[in-house]
């Protein structure tokens, strides 16, 4: 059994007209089709006759259907107006595209897909190359640090890995030993070190064991690792090294501002560069 | 080129090798007793200065510790050295974003753990500078924001090692402590950098306006830029370089560079090497191997000649005065209950978790001692207050412990539960 069957229910689609518009609405299809999801469009800015068939045009080539699906049109400022959609529309899933590295000033002043991963209020996925012919999930990073948060996003991850048949999920648990040092230079032996550090470990690990225990994975090849290094930071660099295509991590605690670029939070590693795809959980009360 | 004669240059090894030996051995001593390296390291100190060998066998003592000459002052400048490792060490330990992540309680139990014990040691100073030995007017401001700082200040690795102990390091509380006790750290040595800088400028010094100005310039600079800056060229330097050998070659020179700029802006050194530690140890690059040698390095040669350099610099017999001993201590103890502790409160813990923060941030440990021989170097303080308060920092130090186990069951306060209290709701009404 999966504590989490299906995460996404209503799935939102911020639609610019772009070049990558196509291959956005692509992913989308591929994501209804993988999670049995309810589809919104939204496009910010004014409606014309010429977007308007295109997006028409575009939602009957994909075979999207007009009528289980919604389109929503609205004119005002472009994150805050999508953030009340979502509210208003329960929206499980946000689903965005992404540059996968932006300019240094509009990292710290915020694209728009950046600027709605701080603030939305549910769970969002970035789409670093969406693909006119999705390949889909195959290769996903997981999450697993000591969060009460872990072990919703852990479950998230195994469901869209059953839904796209992935090929392997590797879970990393994130040990930041930086605090040691601060213990250690007191008057610690090296022993005494090595089995604080293995108290600190058994407790997670056994934590971990216990949310698989509750999942069922399917075919999929679950994999356990743990890194030291700086939370957030570590997770990105594997999931690059390991040519991931979607990185699963839980949701700040908190709204994310400027401060939490400047002296970076663990989830900013990972926006200001982009390993890959990115899903940041959310538990919403939608999705219970 | 002034150089140590043969026989200086004997006298100053033998020194450092006896300083050496002195501390580890009566700071394991210590140890045995479950007492920090730090108290035995002091002892020994005493043991080595004018409280013992200096009285009983005064010829010993002149013969090593005189403390004047070239000898002195090649042992006074590897004291300066240790002083300024020390705090690139300290502020290597603070952790920009843990402060942020912990929020709103951390912040409020730090603001408040910090105005209530200065404005509780300014006005003593200010008012009752008599009560602490001390009569000379002239320096009435600087003494009285330094005891301030004096009660404000708290010793992070002590509070680390306390939690640990207790089995509440990575608890929520425990978080909350090491926080609070990283951004207090951060603000006293700002302060207590600025009284220094006041003091240059009674003194006939540098403008204090420019002083300041240098100052936060080179704060903000080093923990936004700077830091910047460092976190992008150390994979440079770990390719290019023998590594983490190269790290600490790096490190430790951008730790005197920064010593160096503070000092020529009027302030002292250690301010300079404290933010470079920030700046530096903030970076995703500098792994726990990479961090432990510098701690290694600095915390077990640099730390020990530094505090058994305190015991030989002071009589601590002689200028022991119970009076003095008691009335800091209470203050100190009073003022961190009360700031922390309402801190804490305001932030939302229940009143037995905020006395335990209070008794956690009391906690005063080896920055303590470095700031008030500081103080004494620059004539701020005089010997009676000093002994005060280096047993003021090791009584807070050994009572913190014990003191938390009474407040808060640790085996209620395990990983797990912290884990379950996270998941509710109520439990993070302050966040």
């Amino acid at each position: 059994m999966n504590l989490v069957e299906n995460p996404f229910k209503k799935i939102a689609i911020a639609v610019a007209f772009s070049p990558r518009c196509e291959a956005l609405l692509a992913e989308a299809k591929q994501l209804q089709v993988k999670l049995g999801s309810q589809l919104v469009f939204i496009h910010i800015g004014k409606k014309t006759i010429h977007q308007e068939q295109y997006l028409k045009h575009l939602i009957h080539r994909f075979g999207l259907d007009a009528n289980t699906n919604k389109i929503i049109w609205e004119e005002g400022e472009t994150v805050e107006t999508i953030l009340t959609i979502c509210q208003n529309e329960s929206i499980d899933l946000l689903v965005a595209g992404a540059l996968e590295k932006e300019n240094l000033l509009k990292y710290f002043l915020g694209g728009v897909a950046r600027k709605l991963s701080r603030k939305v209020k549910c769970s969002m996925l970035m789409l670093t190359e969406p693909n006119i012919h999705p390949t889909g999930f195959k290769h996903i990073v997981v999450e697993g640090s000591d969060h009460p948060k872990s072990e919703y996003t852990i479950a998230t991850a195994i469901a869209i890995g059953k839904a796209y048949q992935a090929a392997s999920l590797n879970i990393i648990q994130e040990t930041d030993l930086s605090k040691m040092a601060l213990i250690r230079h007191e008057e610690l032996k090296e022993a005494e070190v090595e089995a604080i550090k293995e108290e600190f470990v058994k407790e997670e690990d056994l934590k971990l064991e216990e949310i698989l225990k509750c999942n069922d994975c399917g075919g999929i090849t679950v994999c356990t690792e743990r890194i030291e290094g700086k939370p957030g930071y570590v997770i990105s660099k594997f999931a690059r090294e390991k040519q991931a295509d979607l990185l699963v991590l839980n949701s700040p605690d908190k709204q994310m501002n400027l401060i939490d670029r400047v002296f970076p939070h663990d989830i900013e590693f990972a926006l200001a560069d982009l390993p890959c795809n990115l899903l940041i959980v959310q538990e919403t009360q939608y999705t219970l | 080129m002034i150089t140590l004669s043969h026989h200086e240059l004997i006298k100053f090894i033998v020194c450092i090798g006896a300083m050496l030996i002195a501390a580890r051995l009566v700071g394991e001593f210590f140890r045995k007793f479950k007492m920090p390296l730090i108290v035995g390291e002091l002892i020994a100190g005493i043991l080595l200065g004018p409280s013992f060998l200096g009285t009983y066998f005064p010829e010993i003592s002149k013969w090593f510790f005189n403390g004047t000459g070239n000898v002195g002052i090649a042992l006074n400048g590897l004291t300066s050295i240790s002083v300024i490792m020390l705090l690139f060490v300290a502020g290597m330990e603070v952790e920009l974003s843990l402060i942020r992540q912990q929020g709103a309680v951390a912040f409020k139990t730090s603001l408040v753990g910090l105005i209530i014990p200065l404005g509780l040691g300014y006005f003593f100073g200010r008012y009752f500078y008599e009560l602490f030995g001390e009569s000379n007017a002239n320096n009435i401001l600087p003494f009285s924001l330094f005891m301030g700082t004096a009660m404000a200040v708290s010793a992070l690795p002590v509070i680390a090692r306390t939690l640990m102990d207790l089995g509440l390091f990575r608890t929520r509380i425990g978080m909350i402590i090491i926080a609070a006790a990283m951004f207090d750290d951060l603000i006293g040595w700002l302060l207590f950098s600025v009284i220094l800088g006041l003091l240059n400028k009674s003194a006939g010094g540098v403008d204090f306006v420019y002083t300041l100005g240098l100052t936060l310039m080179y704060a903000v600079g080093m923990l936004t830029v700077g830091r910047f800056l460092i976190n992008k060229s150390l994979p440079w330097a770990e390719k290019n370089f023998t590594w983490p050998g190269g790290f600490l070659s790096i490190s430790l020179g951008l730790a005197f560079l920064g010593a160096a700029f503070t000092e020529y802006a009027g302030i002292h050194a250690i301010f300079g090497a404290f933010i470079m530690g920030i700046a530096i140890g903030d970076s995703v690059h500098v792994t726990e191997k990479t961090r432990d040698i510098v701690h290694q390095f600095v915390t077990n040669i640099f730390a020990p000649l530094f505090f058994i350099a305190v015991g030989l610099k002071v009589n601590f017999i002689v200028n022991f005065d119970i009076k003095i001993v008691l009335i800091v201590l209470i203050l100190a103890i009073v003022c961190k209950l009360v700031g922390a502790g309402l801190g804490a409160l305001w932030g939302g813990l229940s009143k037995k978790e905020a006395l335990a923060v209070g008794f956690g941030m009391n906690a005063r440990g080896a920055m303590e001692i470095i700031l008030a021989t500081l103080a004494l170097q620059a004539n701020l303080i005089g010997e009676h207050l000093f002994v005060a308060i280096v047993v003021m920092a090791v009584v807070t130090s050994v009572m913190a412990g014990p003191m938390l186990q009474l407040l808060l069951n640790p085996s209620v306060n395990t990983l797990k539960n912290a884990f379950i209290d996270n998941n509710n709701p109520a439990s993070q009404k302050s966040e």
